[in-house]
């Protein structure tokens, strides 16, 4: 043969050769990925701590005298960055994204690989200077995740003198480093498929992230700008945000600043953040769906376009979270009208999720627990969006604990509850071991079942209207006492919850000691990923020679096939088309 | 505002019609290695990695020029504090030094593309240094505004200037790291038999000319709007 594929002409570039170059300044996406995601679910487990010492105040106000005002303004804030930025999304993108991209695409690795490390090591130094800024005086920023100026930079506001230009300049570094990772990952699936790999057959976890990323690369740039010109106001006195004011009795130095420009960048990132979130969510719980449900999945040509469809409309869709803000009464009709259009391809994900599962073989491993578990959290969080989606409707629930509850439904618990199914299914080709089945339901239900006892009764409390970020809430008429009662209920679910965490770190670490060996292929699938002639994966993936692929990614229960999957990369069978078109016209 | 509008509105229409013929396949009833598709890592992978970069940059402006308008209050201002900045004179040479700029890197590419080594080195270099001398430029410019004493870090204008002067600045220095590292190893001599080392710097010119062009539309898109506002 005298043609050789580019990519089988110089896999050997950057082969590990010492310790250091295969573990830690190492170029394999692979191992970038287990890198990302153990700093990701490291940085969410402090998070997730965080949250606890904020729900142990609101359920049992004055009981730990540890908890003031300022350390509680101090949790709230950083629970949230870190929840949605830190880890979220940095373990789809940088965790699932470097590892699934290359073998999902049949390329042996990134197309820049010294750029993909530098972005994960980039990463890690914002995580370090997010987590200093606890340490640097005055703390860390207690201004609310959203940071709005001008109290987030004015005295009184907890960090207001550090805390504050530390987060900044913590999202700035993470957005380099998103950066460096996100061209990676565009210029992998455009450019690095293997031999018939189009782009119409890829997987919907890679079409998912893929898409993802480009809104990320879009979209970061606004928070970039938002974080600069902050620190501009806060440490050299520029006046791009800061109005002029009244701070303390006195007047400040500032003019004429728009507070409100800083939330339009904010949401202009902010609102396809939670696509960015949750589109690798969507791609990933499809392929575990359909996976463990033995049937192709339903309308794959439809949920393409709906990710992309729903990916442009992430863009116009920001201010719906500024209808208190104060627009112009035509703004709020048109953000109210946009928002409820972006539920119409969102709705027919949900419809193909379910009609993948109807009639399907359904199998209920692990993996497919939490798929499922998540078709009802995200049902649950959408539908309460369409009610925050409408001006109306907000104005009276804004800034209460409905809000809460919609937020932490549908883009906190769904997208953990997709997190934990890609772990349990990728757990074999990452380690070569099984994760231990009876520990993972014990996880799955004490994670399913008390997320609804957390998040359920915070929708009733904000429709009684209490307020969120409230530190203390002291005597009030609108706030029966029952309530409270409910606030002790939610804080002990929250540590049951916590606790169930833990149970899946015990997963983790006994089924790496001494979990199943696994089969290369456990879950009997079809994509390229999971037939590796090695597994784990060595470096290069494929052996000597590159995979072809034959099929699209969905070739499950094919009518008169033996198996009832058929792996991308299997030659065409003869005869298979025709039994094939038998089956079509047999339904 | 309108501007940045109308742009996106074009992008979108664009990228929606290539993406309309891309996706409507029926993968499940076209089976087999499908000819004419993609073989594994492609040669062009840096080109289109720039250009995505490209694109992201051209969003972070956007949005820069969003933010300057809605600060600037869409020309009514002045109850803002929003006091115009009168641009020194030499930000007109600046611009034709940038120009010059692009233009050499043209040539230098044309010289990589014919494999005239001496030429490369000649045009490469000149590209370089008319940059760094934009940059000087643009410096001097500051200081001519500062020295002016008519503006302090509180006037929005004055910090927008300097602000987007610095990030596009800032963009030009990022790829003259590039061309510095692509530059010296034109200096030391390039085996001309090594077909993979001579491809990789035709390329990497290619992309670099691509890359100035591309900061040169930036700066007189940025130097329009600071002219007339």
């Amino acid at each position: 043969m005298a043609y050789v594929a580019i990519a089988d002409r110089d896999h050997h570039l950057h082969d590990p050769d010492t310790f250091i170059t295969k573990y830690i300044w190492s170029q394999d996406h692979k191992v970038i990925a287990i890198q990302y995601g153990v700093v990701a679910i490291g940085v969410g487990l402090v998070a997730l701590a965080l949250s606890l010492l904020m729900r142990l105040q609101i359920g049992f106000p004055d009981v730990f005298p540890f908890m003031t005002p300022y350390n509680y303004y101090q949790f709230v804030t950083t629970h949230g960055m870190i929840m949605v930025i830190y880890l979220l999304t940095a373990l789809f993108l940088g965790g699932f994204g470097n590892y699934l991209i290359p073998l999902m695409c049949g390329a042996r690795d990134m197309v820049f690989p010294y750029m993909n490390m530098l972005s994960f090591w980039v990463y890690l130094l914002s995580v370090i200077v997010l987590i200093a800024s606890f340490f640097v005086p005055g703390g860390a920023t207690g201004a609310g995740w959203t940071l709005y100026p001008p109290q987030a930079v004015l005295e009184g506001t907890p960090g207001s003198d550090w805390g504050i230009v530390l987060m900044l300049v913590s999202l700035a570094i993470f957005i380099v480093a998103f950066t460096m990772g996100g061209l990676n990952y565009v210029t992998t699936v455009l450019q690095a498929r293997c031999r018939g790999m189009t782009l119409m057959r890829m997987p919907l976890s890679v079409w998912g992230i893929f898409v993802a990323t480009i809104l990320g690369l879009l979209a970061f740039p606004a928070l970039f700008v938002a974080a600069i010109m902050m620190v501009l106001d806060r440490l050299i006195g520029t006046s791009f945000f800061m109005p002029a004011l009244l701070s303390l009795g006195e007047t400040t130095a500032t003019t004429g600043g728009s507070p409100i420009l800083f939330q339009h960048l904010f949401w202009f990132f902010g609102h396809p953040e939670v696509y960015i979130v949750a589109l690798p969510a969507f791609g990933i719980v499809s392929d575990l769906l359909s996976t463990h449900a033995r049937k192709n999945i339903f309308g794959y040509r439809m949920m393409i376009w709906a990710i992309v469809a729903i990916g442009a409309l992430s863009f116009v869709v920001w201010a719906h979270h500024m209808y208190v803000s104060g627009m112009n009464p035509y703004f709020g009709f048109f953000f109210a009208t946009t928002t409820l259009i972006i539920a119409v391809p969102t709705a027919i994900k949900v419809y193909n999720w379910v009609l993948t599962l109807w009639r399907g073989d359904i199998h209920f491993t692990l993996p497919m627990l939490w798929a499922t578990g998540f078709i009802f959290t995200f049902i649950h969080g959408g539908l309460t969006g369409l009610f925050l989606g409408n001006v109306t409707v907000d104005l009276p629930l804004s800034d209460t604990y409905f809000v809460i509850g919609h937020f932490h439904m549908v883009m906190g618990v769904s997208p953990v509850m997709v997190l934990f199914g890609a772990i349990y299914h990728w757990f074999p080709k990452i380690t070569g071991r099984m994760a231990n089945d009876v520990l993972g339901k014990i996880h799955f239900w004490m994670t399913f079942l008390g997320t609804y006892a957390i998040y359920l009764p915070m929708h009733y409390l904000g429709i009684l209207g209490m307020p969120r970020r409230y530190y203390d809430y002291g005597q009030t008429d609108f706030i029966p006492e029952s309530a409270l009662g409910v606030n002790q209920g939610i804080t002990i679910a929250a540590i049951v919850v916590a606790t169930a965490q833990l149970i899946f770190l015990v997963n983790v670490a006994y089924s790496l000691w001494k979990g199943k060996r696994a089969d290369p292929n456990p879950w009997r699938a079809t994509t390229l990923e999971w037939q590796t002639p090695d597994t784990p994966p060595k470096h290069g993936n494929w052996g000597p020679k590159l995979p072809e692929v034959h099929r699209w990614a969905y070739d499950y229960s094919v009518p008169g096939d033996e198996e009832d999957f058929i792996p991308q990369n299997h030659p065409i069978k003869p005869g298979e088309e025709s039994l094939r078109n038998a089956g079509v016209s047999r339904e | 505002m309108m501007t940045g509008l109308a742009i996106g509105l074009v992008l979108g229409v664009t990228v929606w019609w290539i993406l309309i013929q891309r996706l409507k396949d029926k993968p499940w009833e076209r089976q087999g290695l499908i000819e004419g598709s993609q073989d594994g890592l492609t040669s062009s992978a840096p080109k289109v990695g720039l250009w995505v970069f490209m694109a992201m940059v051209t969003s972070l402006f956007l949005i820069f020029n969003g933010a300057y308008l809605m600060r600037m209050g869409f020309g009514h201002g002045e109850l803002l504090g929003w006091a115009p900045v009168d641009e020194p004179g030499i930000l007109w040479l600046n611009t034709f030094v940038l120009v010059g700029a692009s233009g050499t890197m043209q040539a230098a590419a044309g010289a990589a593309r014919k494999g005239d080594l001496g030429a490369l080195r000649t045009w490469f270099t000149a590209g370089g240094a008319l940059s760094v001398v934009f940059l000087a430029g643009q410096l001097l410019a500051w200081q001519q505004l500062a020295a002016t004493g008519q503006y302090g870090v509180g006037d929005p204008a004055f910090s927008f200037f300097i602000l987007l002067t610095a990030v596009h600045g800032l963009h030009l220095l990022g790829g003259l790291v590039v061309l510095g590292r692509t530059a010296a190893r034109v200096w030391r001599g390039l085996d001309t038999e090594n077909i993979a080392a001579v491809g990789k710097v035709r390329q990497t010119v290619r992309l670099c000319t691509t890359y100035w062009h591309f900061l040169l539309l930036v700066w007189l898109g940025l130097f329009t709007q600071l002219s007339i506002t």
